[in-house]
């Protein structure tokens, strides 16, 4: 673990924290915002990772996530009963802070130092929450990347959302950011559905990370955030949430 | 040439119908009609329904009527040929489920995008609605005007006893459905919740409540562009052998745009029973016996009727007209040509008067039946 060193992200590494999530990066001259790198001790080695911690989410533009809930038909006289997964959108999570921009070098690099790097950023983040715990929310989250397909195609947006915005989710998303799912919420069923009008290939999408980024939700989980039964509107992946003063007191 | 006698008699059923309608029961599809293909079942029913015709008591909204026609000119005699029926209220004392069309807008600025999109909503919006139910007929039947007397009749009996009836009527048009009992949209959505086959739904809701499968359906809406396409186009889409009676329906000024059955997602067609034609047009009149040979084809224009005949009234030409008693008990109904004066006074031959159990002087309920171009091929005469 102690290979890796986090320190405050600069101009410097811009280009390589742009490649790594597809669109350009600021460093932050955000008060709201930090923004983490974390680099081998040899100063000489390329950037393995980043992280952003954000104080409050959703005060400008809504964020949306669907909540994941179970619904029961139960007939005792027909031997009924009958457990079904709903989704509910909302914006349960608006004012919370949050882990975002995480992303790290995966090419070749074995799955231990991908968790090393991600721990240290991760660590960085607690410590900024412990030594400015009034300035953060009381809950802490963070969206993890759902399954796709190799084509890139989610088989949840597949599924849900493509019934309802006939638009390219990536092409959506190269245009308006991260935020264009925000957009597409307005265009996205407002009642719980009922997760058995899904395609079978989407209900089982549903909270199931990305398999590339196992390593990043380990590490979440070892810091103790925990699934929220929320998912991301786009692709189904999986948000996990814990209380920020459990955080700190586990750090 | 015009039969002078009517061919078709509505009236009342009761348990002496039972062979009739355990035949029809068994020859209507499933869904098609609301009669259970269980002998003692239908017993029950047609025992409930004479004791409604019967009962002296207010109505409780629990009453279903049974009504049967019957072609009197049949060989080897007069013949029952198809049910139709009205439950008082619908869902009475529980509820009556329908999903209900709604439209909503997605819209968003940022996106360049809009979307109509489709949703079914479960309701009870029709629970206390008159529902009208069990009309079948038999094929050879669908172009006379046996029918039209078998469907709209109903609506004299209702306009004729109202204070045991809702302001607000609907009837159920059976929907989508294969040979073997499949159904598009039963399969998409019941099934999910059900795993069962559509024929089995039935007659498990034949033998309880429809409502006791709906409390188990997810009560929020269905977004319809998530449901896979023949399911899609199911809704709203009515079997084939529904078209008939729903075509008499559209034609009385039912609206079937707004409900769909929970089970098969056929059309449930729904109106306020003082705009109905039948209703709008009905009122009572007193009979009185035609002169004797004045019944046979169309009437002479009144300007042809010599203006000496003193004991003939100059009725005007006539056209169709359905005729009801006004007998709760023993209520019937025919299709004639009666002519009628100003003053409401209606001319009957003495058939129609034995057949309608009535005496000169006494009343009857009239309409004028105006048959929508190319509705029925036939004008009483069944060849």
């Amino acid at each position: 673990m102690s290979r890796f060193r986090s320190r405050a992200a600069t101009a410097h590494d811009l280009p390589t924290l742009a490649r790594w999530l597809g669109r350009e990066v600021t460093t932050g001259q955000n008060p709201d915002e930090c923004l983490w790198v974390a680099q081998a001790s040899d100063p000489a080695q390329p950037l393995r990772a980043m992280l952003r911690l954000r104080r409050a989410i959703g005060l400008d533009l809504p964020r949306v996530s669907y909540h994941v809930g179970c619904v029961v038909h139960a007939a005792p006289t027909l031997k009924l009963f009958h457990r079904q997964r709903t989704l509910l959108m909302g914006n349960d999570h608006t004012g919370a802070s949050e882990l975002c921009d995480i992303a790290w070098e995966q090419a070749e690099v074995p799955l231990a130092e991908q968790s090393a790097a991600l721990h240290c950023l991760v660590q960085a983040a607690l410590q900024q929450l412990r030594l400015h715990r009034a300035t953060y929310a009381a809950r802490l989250i963070v969206e993890l990347p759902g399954q796709r397909h190799s084509d890139g195609q989610s088989p949840f947006w597949q599924g849900l959302g493509r019934h309802f915005y006939g638009g390219d989710p990536a092409a959506a998303a190269l245009a308006h950011g991260p935020q264009w799912r925000s957009h597409v919420a307005a265009l996205l069923p407002r009642q719980t559905l009922v997760s058995s009008f899904l395609s079978p290939a989407a209900q089982a999408a549903i909270a199931q990370v990305a398999p590339w980024a196992l390593p990043l939700r380990e590490v979440l989980e070892d810091a103790g955030l925990r699934y929220s039964h929320h998912v991301n509107v786009e692709d189904g992946g999986p948000v996990l949430e814990a209380a920020t003063d459990d955080l700190v007191a586990r750090a | 040439m015009t039969n002078p006698q009517p061919n078709y008699l509505f009236r009342s059923a009761g348990p002496q119908d039972l062979d009739a309608f355990e035949r029809i029961a068994a020859a209507s599809a499933t869904g098609i009609t609301t009669l259970p293909a269980d002998r003692s079942l239908l017993l029950d029913k047609l025992e409930r329904s004479a004791q409604a015709f019967a009962s002296a008591d207010d109505s409780s909204g629990e009453e279903i009527y049974l009504f049967v026609v019957e072609d009197l000119a049949a060989a080897g005699g007069a013949r029952v040929i198809g049910t139709s029926g009205i439950a008082a209220r619908a869902g009475f004392a529980d509820r009556f489920y329908s999903y209900r069309n709604e439209m909503v807008v997605h819209r968003s600025s940022v996106l360049q995008a809009s979307n109509r999109i489709h949703t079914l909503h479960l309701c009870h919006d029709l629970t206390g609605y008159t529902l009208l139910t069990s009309f079948y007929i038999e094929p050879a039947y669908a172009n006379t005007l046996a029918p039209q007397l078998l469907s709209r009749a109903r609506l004299l009996f209702i306009a004729e006893f109202s204070e045991r009836f809702s302001d607000r009527i609907a009837a159920e048009t059976p929907g989508l459905s294969d040979e073997s009992g499949r159904c598009p949209f039963w399969d998409a959505v019941g099934r999910r919740f059900f795993d069962m086959d559509y024929p089995q739904i039935e007659s498990l809701s034949g033998g309880r409540s429809k409502s006791f499968i709906a409390e188990l359906m997810p009560h929020s809406p269905i977004y319809v562009p998530l449901l896979p396409e023949d399911a899609q186009w199911a809704i709203g889409q009515m079997h084939p052998e529904g078209e008939l009676p729903s075509a008499i329906l559209d034609d009385e000024g039912f609206d079937s745009e707004t409900y769909v059955d929970i089970f098969d997602g056929g059309p449930t067609a729904e109106a306020r029973v003082a705009t109905l034609k039948s209703v709008v047009g009905s009122r009572r009149m007193i009979v009185q016996p035609a002169a004797p040979g004045r019944t046979a084809a169309p009437m002479a224009p009144a300007a042809a009727v010599a203006p000496t005949a003193p004991m003939a009234p100059t009725f005007p030409p006539t056209a169709l007209a359905l005729i009801s008693s006004t007998q709760r008990a023993s209520f019937v109904a025919l299709v004639a040509p009666a002519p009628h004066s100003e003053d409401d006074r209606l001319a009957l031959d003495s058939s129609s008067l034995a057949l309608l159990q009535l005496q000169p002087g006494q009343s009857v309920r009239w309409a004028s039946l105006d048959l929508p171009a190319g509705g029925t091929e036939d004008h009483g005469d069944r060849a």
